[in-house]
């Protein structure tokens, strides 16, 4: 009788012991992910899921992520943003409201990303973006942290190495997509070009969705430019106006700054992307690249059919850096992860990192790795030079 | 004089596709007067089937390139034909001369179509290896065999479709049912299965568009739905229901493209295709050729 009297309570203690691990076990922290998984920019969403699935697996396999003596398993959310503000704004509502979404891993387009600041800044929300534009940065945008180099990182050491290689240039057209990502590179671009001494002799807009090249590459290859800098037009829009100029005729040198996806730009464009610049890729599989990288480009190689490039790689990079700032604030209060964000240290798959960029934007949201200029050669981005920000620099040697 | 060549075979290789999916749309009008909202799934169907028959074809039974894009192409129109039979069967049928039931329809099917197609294909941009490869100059322009055969298959199909309407039993029955629906049900014609007729050769007008399209441009689950909005400005142009009015319509748009995208930019020119639209609905509502009602 005395026995099953402590053994009761003793028993009861137990099993609300391992119920209360259990639960805690399957603690689970959903983030976000709002890219086009569809349409020309498809690449670059689908890619951006797949690293963030495996950073987040990764995060999960060695214990998840601690704060206040809770352990979190994350779990990524993906949703279509079609590369359009409606959708994006659609995305937030559904992130915030419905799913209870409170850290947002990786988000692609700056329309679509202004689209959610609305909701993510007012609800206090973490949001990592890829977006381009200067514009949804600054002190008014606490809870933005940008999660790959823009324009303002890399246009000018971007243009300088062109500019280097190809000291005859004198003559430019620029072509960008008419929406807000376009329409906030296109002043940096034509500027930076002009520092350089090149002339624009045109700088035109197309929508995107656009079918038909032909008028583009006509004017392009009548105008006979030195140069051509596709802008932040997608892979796929590049290709098609690369293979139209091939048959006008025209070869001169080809510049993406938002050059990506090398594997789409070459399907569709073949041998006439051959020779092209781009700004926002890497060679993952090469000897500068990290050992996280290699294994992370493999991987998506096989997943995907492609592999990774500075857009789709940003989220493994955002889940890191969310995780230290967890860790950091010993919370998941995105406010006091906010707060520790902008000066914690983390490994990213560059290596050491961590934000800066408050000379440029008023406010420490950019995240710091390399500028990577990489050329397509036999199908493949070859990387031709890489460069570190005096923040990185700072921050490497600290 | 050179440029002007060019300029004017840009319009002929955007027009080609712009009037077969045009002529689609509009056949599917004048006949059932719907507004079909799905057609670009059509059009999305049968260039997705493309890209996967022909690596399928090329890669597994070992066929050339060419007898790959042919079996491809005779597929990807059996499929639409049988998807387009399917959705008329299952949802237009019951919405004819509705125009706002088509319009719910339409846009519901087309929200399913797309969704499927995403959750098959992917999002991803698919394409598929030029079946003519080369460069061919006529009178100093330069364009793709690719695309001098979809200007020359695109003629060649548009022309026996107005062949048929206008020479055969079955191009007068649309004709009849186009004009006057109860007048020609009282002359016999079964309006339901001429209805019938009439959407599955508009689908299939969207099909051929989509097959030669392939291996010209990037696919993607979407594909169709961008040729959509052209598609509609054109025919308010030429005429709602206008089979003439929808090549004059598609050869216009065309043109507007390739010479506003040249002398101003893309993004201008695409501005000026709907301010003239909205000049012709508030001046003339019915279109170059439509019937006012």
């Amino acid at each position: 009788m005395y026995t099953t009297n402590w053994l009761r309570p003793l028993g009861a203690a137990a099993l609300t012991l391992l119920l209360a691990q259990a639960g805690a076990a399957q603690e689970t922290l959903k983030l976000g992910i709002s890219a086009p998984l569809s349409g020309a920019a498809a690449t670059w969403g689908l890619g951006m899921e797949w690293a963030a699935e495996q950073a987040a697996e990764r995060v999960n396999a060695e214990g998840g992520v601690t704060a206040n003596g809770k352990t979190y398993m994350f779990d990524i959310v993906s949703y279509d943003n079609k590369y359009s503000a409606t959708e994006g704004a659609r995305n937030a509502q559904t992130m915030l409201n419905r799913d209870g979404i409170d850290f947002i891993a990786g988000t692609i387009g700056t329309a679509p990303v202004r689209a959610m600041q609305a909701l993510t800044e007012r609800k206090g929300v973490i949001l990592f973006t890829t977006a381009w534009g200067k514009s949804v940065k600054g002190p008014e945008f606490p809870f933005t942290f940008t999660q790959m180099n823009t324009p303002f990182e890399i246009l000018v050491p971007f243009y300088n190495f062109i500019k280097e290689q190809h000291p005859d240039l004198k003559t430019a057209v620029l072509i960008s997509p008419n929406d807000a990502t376009g329409q906030e590179l296109e002043p940096v671009a034509v500027e930076t070009w002009k520092s350089l001494g090149v002339e624009m002799l045109a700088s035109d807009w197309y929508e995107r969705g656009t079918t038909e090249f032909q008028p583009i590459a006509t004017k392009i290859a009548t105008l006979n430019p030195d140069l051509v800098d596709f802008s932040a037009a997608p892979p796929t829009d590049v290709g098609s106006i690369l293979k139209e100029l091939d048959v006008l005729g025209w070869n001169g040198v080809k510049v993406m700054s938002a050059g990506t996806s090398v594997d789409a730009l070459t399907a569709v464009a073949g041998e006439a992307a051959e020779g092209a610049y781009l700004g926002a890729s890497a060679d993952f599989s090469g000897e500068t690249a990290t050992e996280v990288q290699k294994e992370l480009n493999a991987g998506a190689r096989e997943a995907l059919g492609e592999p990774l490039n500075g857009i789709t790689i940003s989220s493994y990079d955002a889940i890191m850096a969310l995780r230290a700032a967890i860790e950091e604030a010993d919370s998941i209060d995105p406010a006091k992860v906010q707060a520790v964000l902008s000066s914690v240290r983390f490994e990213s798959s560059y290596g050491p990192s961590g934000f800066g960029g408050e000379a440029t934007y008023d406010y420490p949201q950019q995240l710091l790795i390399p500028v990577i200029v990489t050329r397509v050669e036999n199908g493949k981005a070859v990387e031709l030079t890489r460069s570190n920000p005096a923040e990185l620099e700072a921050l490497i040697n600290d | 004089m050179e440029l002007f060549v060019q300029l004017l075979a840009n319009t002929l290789q955007i027009g080609a596709v712009y009037v077969l999916f045009a002529l689609g749309l509009t056949l599917i009008f004048g006949v059932m007067k719907i507004v079909n909202f799905a057609h670009g799934a059509f059009f999305t169907a049968a260039a997705l089937i493309v890209t996967s028959v022909v690596p399928f074809a090329t890669v597994e039974l070992g066929v050339p390139l060419w007898a790959g894009y042919l079996l491809a192409a005779i597929v990807a129109i059996v499929v639409v034909l049988c998807l387009g039979a399917l959705v008329y069967s299952i949802g237009f049928q019951h919405v004819l001369k509705d125009l706002n039931g088509s319009f719910i329809l339409s846009i519901g099917l087309l929200l399913i179509l797309n969704g499927a197609y995403l959750a098959i294909y992917g999002g991803a941009p698919r394409t598929v290896p030029q079946v003519l490869p080369g460069t061919v100059s006529i009178f100093g322009a330069a364009l793709t065999a690719q695309r001098l055969a979809l200007v020359i298959v695109a003629a060649v199909v548009t022309g026996g479709l107005y062949l048929l309407i206008e020479r055969t039993r079955l191009g007068l029955a649309l004709r009849a049912v186009a004009m006057d629906q109860e007048a020609a049900m009282l002359q016999g014609m079964p309006f339901n299965r001429v209805a019938l007729y009439g959407f599955l050769i508009g689908a299939a007008l969207a099909a051929c568009a989509g097959v030669l399209m392939a291996p010209i441009n990037a696919v993607t689950p979407v594909s169709g739905d961008e040729f959509l909005i052209k598609a509609f400005i054109i025919i308010i142009i030429g005429g709602l229901g206008s089979v003439t009015g929808a090549i004059i319509g598609g050869l216009f748009i065309a043109l507007i493209e390739s010479m506003g995208g040249y002398f101003f930019d893309p993004s201008t020119a695409t501005l000026a295709m709907f301010i003239l639209v909205i000049a012709f609905l508030l001046v003339r509502p019915q279109g170059i050729l439509g019937n006012v009602e």
